[in-house]
């Protein structure tokens, strides 16, 4: 089990967007729901609401249980970002908790210790990381803003001097150019999650279908159990396997197909939400019997879908013509588990895969921590508000203001930025003054 | 001289903008009040440029004036030119300047505070203050000895150590042809108040009848001008020009010849200059791709004989000065009355004062002007306004008086001056107000004026105007809100102006929000009354458009505001023992140690003080809170 908390005046109003129940969220009462984003379902969950001030904060406050699988957080906390969430800095539940009064004494004093410690890693661990690549990358991305920022502060408290300002659409180039660099920041880190994490690759399929031989093919033992019996795998067993550089997370899983049984029901519900938080989905099929059409996914789940047509040392020519008019639009790969043959040339061909996209990303600095993506999404937001109102030819204090937000994003990486940096950066750059 | 009486409620010391706004102030609100000055004929003299306002500073001017200060006031009726600055720019961001009279101001400043009641003026040099438990109890003047007080505000501008330099040649002075002060630098360090330095210039002025105009370009004001103050009445003031020139590479090759002969450049300066303010020897060295900078020539009053030289601010020794001079276009033949000087003098860095500007070490005596390490009339005369009030208050025993970053620039510039304590001399910027689009020039009276009131400033029938203001505003946008139109009646207007119709019936407000309509495109919309209203109250409409149209960022500013009011309302007491907290880090240990804000927003405002800290002083808050309750 995992929980996510959301505290403050909107909480309620981000969980009913991301939160469908037939009840209504009210005080202290569990509701059992589903979680969806823009792709629509993620997990059930239930959500418990706590109106202010009967809450852990003191603030409106919402509970949302669900399953302690890592991805799934990822996509609700991601969820929740978008409807204007954030990712709560260290310490800060109990440090409003603590302004609203919710707090004794005795509590308080742990509570110090705890904010303390916790901070001073979160700083010391993200000082380490602002020494390297990504440390760079992000205040090259800053002082560009800084740039742009000054800009406009320029127009406005200095139009009395002969400064050569510098036309709007410069300015908007120059914007449109940071938030290119900051969402492709933004993309990296699908792939910075997977050099941390490793490429995550359930193997999904039909009952049967050999993704228990597979996945003790890949790990060339014999890890989980295999039987001619459908519905052999009731749970998902995840094991990791290094090939050269990199890590592949193989998940072995229930067999897909509507059950009546109570168990393995629940275990196929797990098994769909796994698909969502899957790198590249391993969807095997037998390819010895017939096969109708192609299996139904949605297009999300399609795109990073590999098909790996399973049992070729039964399969006959046939056969496998039909399946090439079925899949041959899409990925896929032959292979007998049970002979190990083809096998490697999956890994291979998910490690490619990979490599493709860490080479899109050229010198880019590929991020990997949450924090800083939700950070970048945050800057972004603003960067394209600021863009669209130099576009509508606002008003430059309104430009200023979008500005001025998007710093704000790096800032949470960083730390504050005074207003004295963009003094700085006028006074540097620009003959100010008479 | 010595008829004056002995003791006073209140000493203003120096009378510059600070000290005449501190002043009358003090004076208005009832409390016997001292102003000691140098020299009578130079109270509220300008040092520098003779003018007031311009962008951040026109927005300090009207706050003055919201408040009651004189400021205001006392431009619109002396001033020779008037310009609305940033009028391309969004309303936010407007500021009117003003060219000054520099002889009728400062007259008109002299006859108000001679005629004030309750303030007696003693032309004399203070020359120490006299405490005991840390508290002000007398000031020292050189030829009247000692004068008790219950609180004193000190207003000394650039005259305390004042040294001035003009090539290698220095000699002291509080500006050219004024003596400088000594005394209260030492009697302020004596008592625990820390001093540093600082530094600033002013251009050289020349004779008109050496100036070629033909050869130049005039610059005059706006030909319906606004006001400063909102309270003036009939405003129609004359419109003199001022004039254009540049500089070009022959007058900066002449300049680099005098280097070596420049204070600045040889070392013999010590204090920190303004960058916003650099002189022409800076401004070649530091942007030397450039040919040619701009200069203004302006009068200094109605039919002045004498210009300014704006943009030729100088310490170069006076052969470079003229030599420079002639090598510009129409000044072929200038002729210098008084040469562009630097000036070095002590100031008071601000981290030592609290928000009402008295000093956190000597209670009853507070601070303001030029001494804070701010520079500017507008600066100046602000701060001295907020310092008097505060003095007024407390010989009342009334509660202080402050403004928040959210209800002004002055808020921002007081919070700037304790949070972050510059050591260049500060000045307003626009930039620095967080909450710009709320901070209007426009509305400085609704959002100040109830003080000034309250304090009786300003008089309840301005303050009713203003109100009235506040109220039609609110009233205009509520029936915007509440008036819809139906797809029928809007889609022919929308058409003409090239816009996507509607496909329901959609609310004046809504339609107001789209970039490309205006207020006026919906006039024949309004009702007549409507239409009257705004007829009468000048800007009225154009308060209720920007309202309208930056709503959601006015919103998500208000809300910002909300957050952070808390934080605003939670106090630090003054005992704290920053340096035995080992909950927070050194840095900022030290920093809260030597800066001891006065809430819980301010250390959070203080460079170096993270989020994590401030909830460990929270946390510290509470404990001593308990503590102290079951003591
Ligand atoms: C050379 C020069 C250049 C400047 N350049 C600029 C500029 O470019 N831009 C800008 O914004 N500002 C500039 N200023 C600053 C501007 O003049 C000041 O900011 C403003 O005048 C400050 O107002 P004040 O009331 O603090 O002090 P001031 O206007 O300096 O007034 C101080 C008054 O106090 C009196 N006084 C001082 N000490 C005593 C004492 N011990 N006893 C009795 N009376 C005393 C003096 O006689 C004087 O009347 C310049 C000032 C100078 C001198
Ligand atoms: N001939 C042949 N048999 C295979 C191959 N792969 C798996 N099998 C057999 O197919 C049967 C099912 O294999 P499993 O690996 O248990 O299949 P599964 O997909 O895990 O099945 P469930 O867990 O029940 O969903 C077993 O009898 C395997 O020996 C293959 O490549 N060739
Ligand atoms: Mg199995």
């Amino acid at each position: 089990m995992a929980v996510i908390r959301l505290s403050g005046p909107d909480a309620r109003s981000i969980t009913k967007k991301i939160f469908r129940s037939r009840q209504p969220l009210s005080h202290r009462k569990a509701v059992i729901g589903e979680l969806i984003d823009r792709n629509g379902f993620i997990d059930t969950a239930i959500s418990t609401f706590f109106a202010a001030p009967d809450s852990y904060t003191g603030e409106d406050l919402v509970e949302i249980s669900l399953h302690g699988n890592p991805y799934l957080c990822d996509l609700v906390i991601d969820a929740c970002n978008e409807f204007g969430a954030h990712l709560a800095g260290p310490g800060e539940f109990t440090q409003r908790a603590f302004l609203n009064g919710k707090m004794d004494l005795s509590q308080a004093e742990g509570v110090a210790d705890l904010i303390y410690s916790s901070s001073r890693a979160a700083q010391k661990i993200s000082a380490n990381l602002l020494k390297g690549s990504f440390g760079r990358e992000i205040k090259r991305l800053k002082s560009q803003l800084v740039e742009a920022l000054s800009i406009i502060e320029l127009e406005m408290d200095f139009m009395d001097e002969e400064i050569d300002h510098t036309p709007l659409e410069k300015l908007q180039n120059k914007i449109a150019a940071i938030i290119k660099k900051t969402d492709g920041l933004i993309k990296s880190y699908e792939v910075g999650k997977i050099l941390r994490e490793g490429i995550f690759c359930p193997i999904i399929g039909p009952p049967n279908s050999g993704k228990s031989s597979l996945f003790n093919a890949f790990l060339q033992e014999e890890r989980v159990i295999v039987s001619p019996r459908p519905g052999t795998t009731r749970d998902y067993i995840e094991e990791v396997v290094r090939i050269g550089n990199y890590q592949i997370r193989f998940m072995d899983t229930a067999g897909l197909r509507k059950s009546t049984d109570e168990i393995e029901s629940r275990g196929i519900q797990k098994t769909r939400v796994l698909m969502l938080s899957a790198n590249t989905i391993l969807y095997v099929i037998d390819s010895s019997k017939p096969l109708k059409g192609l299996p139904d996914l949605p297009s999300h789940l399609l795109k990073k879908t590999l098909f790996i047509l399973n049992k070729s040392d039964l399969t006959d020519s046939k056969n496998l013509r039909r399946l090439n008019e079925i899949f041959g639009k899409y990925p896929h790969l032959s292979c007998s588990a049970l002979k190990n043959e083809g096998v490697h040339r999956i890994a291979k061909t998910i490690i490619e895969q990979l490599e493709a996209k860490i080479h899109n990303f050229g010198d880019t600095h590929i991020i990997s921590r949450q924090r800083h993506k939700n950070a970048l999404i945050s800057t972004k937001k603003f960067l394209k508000l600021a863009w669209r109102n130099l576009h509508n030819k606002s008003a430059p204090e309104i430009i200023a203001i979008d500005l001025r937000e998007a710093l704000g994003g790096l800032d949470i990486i960083l730390g504050k930025t005074e207003n004295e940096d963009i003094l700085n950066h006028i006074f540097s750059h620009f003959c100010i003054g008479k | 001289m010595f008829h004056v009486k002995l003791d006073f409620e209140n000493i203003v010391i120096g009378g510059g903008h600070a000290g005449v706004e501190a002043a009358l102030a003090s004076a208005r609100m009832g409390i016997s009040t001292l102003l000691i000055t140098m020299e009578k004929s130079a109270i509220a003299r300008m040092s520098c440029n003779p003018a007031i306002g311009g962008l951040a500073k026109g927005h300090l001017v009207a706050e003055i004036d919201a408040l009651g200060g004189e400021m205001a006031k006392v431009t619109d009726k002396t001033g020779i030119q008037f310009r609305m600055l940033n009028r391309s720019k969004g309303r936010a961001v407007w500021s009117p300047r003003a060219q000054a009279d520099k002889l009728q101001y400062s007259l008109e400043m002299i006859s108000l505070v001679v005629a004030q009641k309750n303030l007696e003026i003693l032309e004399d040099t203070a020359i120490g203050i006299i405490t005991e438990h840390n508290q002000i109890v007398a000031v020292q003047t050189k030829k009247c000895g000692f004068i008790t007080c219950k609180t004193a505000i000190i207003t000394a501008g650039t005259f305390l150590n004042g040294l001035i330099h003009i090539g290698v040649k220095q000699k002291r002075g509080g500006r050219l042809g004024e003596k400088s002060a000594l005394g209260i630098t030492e009697s302020l360090n004596a008592v625990g108040i820390k001093s540093g330095r600082l530094k600033t210039g002013t251009p050289p002025r020349i004779h008109r009848d050496s100036i070629n105009f033909d050869q130049l370009t005039p610059q005059y004001g706006d030909k319906n001008p606004k006001p400063f103050s909102f309270q003036t009445k009939n405003f129609n003031p004359i419109n003199i020009p001022c004039y254009i020139t540049y500089t070009n590479p022959g007058t900066h090759a002449i300049l680099f010849s005098g280097l070596d002969r420049s204070p600045l450049y040889t070392g013999r300066i010590k204090g920190v200059g303004p960058r916003y303010c650099p002189s022409i020897e800076d401004k070649i060295v530091r942007f030397r791709e450039r040919t040619s900078h701009q200069i203004f020539l302006e009068p200094e009053w109605e039919d002045s004989y004498q210009y300014y030289v704006n943009g030729f601010s100088t310490s170069l020794p006076v052969d470079i000065q003229e030599k420079g001079l002639h090598s510009i276009r129409g000044l072929e033949n200038a002729e210098i009355i008084k040469p562009g000087y630097a000036i070095e003098y002590d100031f008071f860095p601000s981290y030592q004062l609290k928000r009402t500007l008295e000093t956190k070490v000597i209670g009853g005596l507070y601070l303001a002007g030029q001494v804070n390490g701010t520079s500017g009339y507008e600066e100046a005369a602000a701060l001295g306004l907020v310092a008097g009030i505060n003095a007024a208050l407390k010989n009342r025993d009334e509660q202080p008086f402050f403004l928040t970053r959210s209800e002004a620039y002055i808020g921002v510039l007081i919070d700037d001056l304790i949070t972050k304590s510059p050591t260049e001399p500060y000045r307003m910027f626009t930039s620095s107000a967080e909450y710009r689009l709320l901070l209007r020039f426009d509305n400085a009276d609704q959002r100040l004026s109830h003080y000034g009131h309250r304090f009786g400033l300003i008089q309840h029938n301005q303050f009713l105007l203003s109100q009235c203001r506040k109220h039609l505003i609110e009233k205009s946008i509520r029936y915007l809100h509440q008036t819809s139109l139906s797809p029928s009646v809007i889609n022919p207007r929308l058409a003409d102006k090239l816009e996507n119709p509607v496909k329901s019936g959609i609310s004046l407000f809504k339609l107001l929000c789209r970039p490309n309509i205006h207020l006026a495109d919906l006039y024949p919309l309004l009702p007549e009354s409507f239409l009257r209203t705004f007829s009468k109250l000048d800007g009225l409409a154009e308060q209720v458009e920007l309202d309208v149209k930056y709503h959601g960022y006015i919103q998500r500013q208000i809300n910002l505001i909300k957050t952070q009011s808390r934080q605003e309302q939670i106090r630090l007491p003054d005992n704290i023992e920053y340096l035995k907290i080992n909950s927070i880090t050194k840095e900022a240990r030290e920093k809260l140690n030597l800066m001891r804000p006065e809430t819980i927003a301010q250390a959070g405002r203080i460079p170096g003080v993270s989020p994590a800290d401030i909830t460990a002083l929270l946390i510290l808050l509470k404990k001593q809170g308990v503590s102290r309750e079951t003591e």
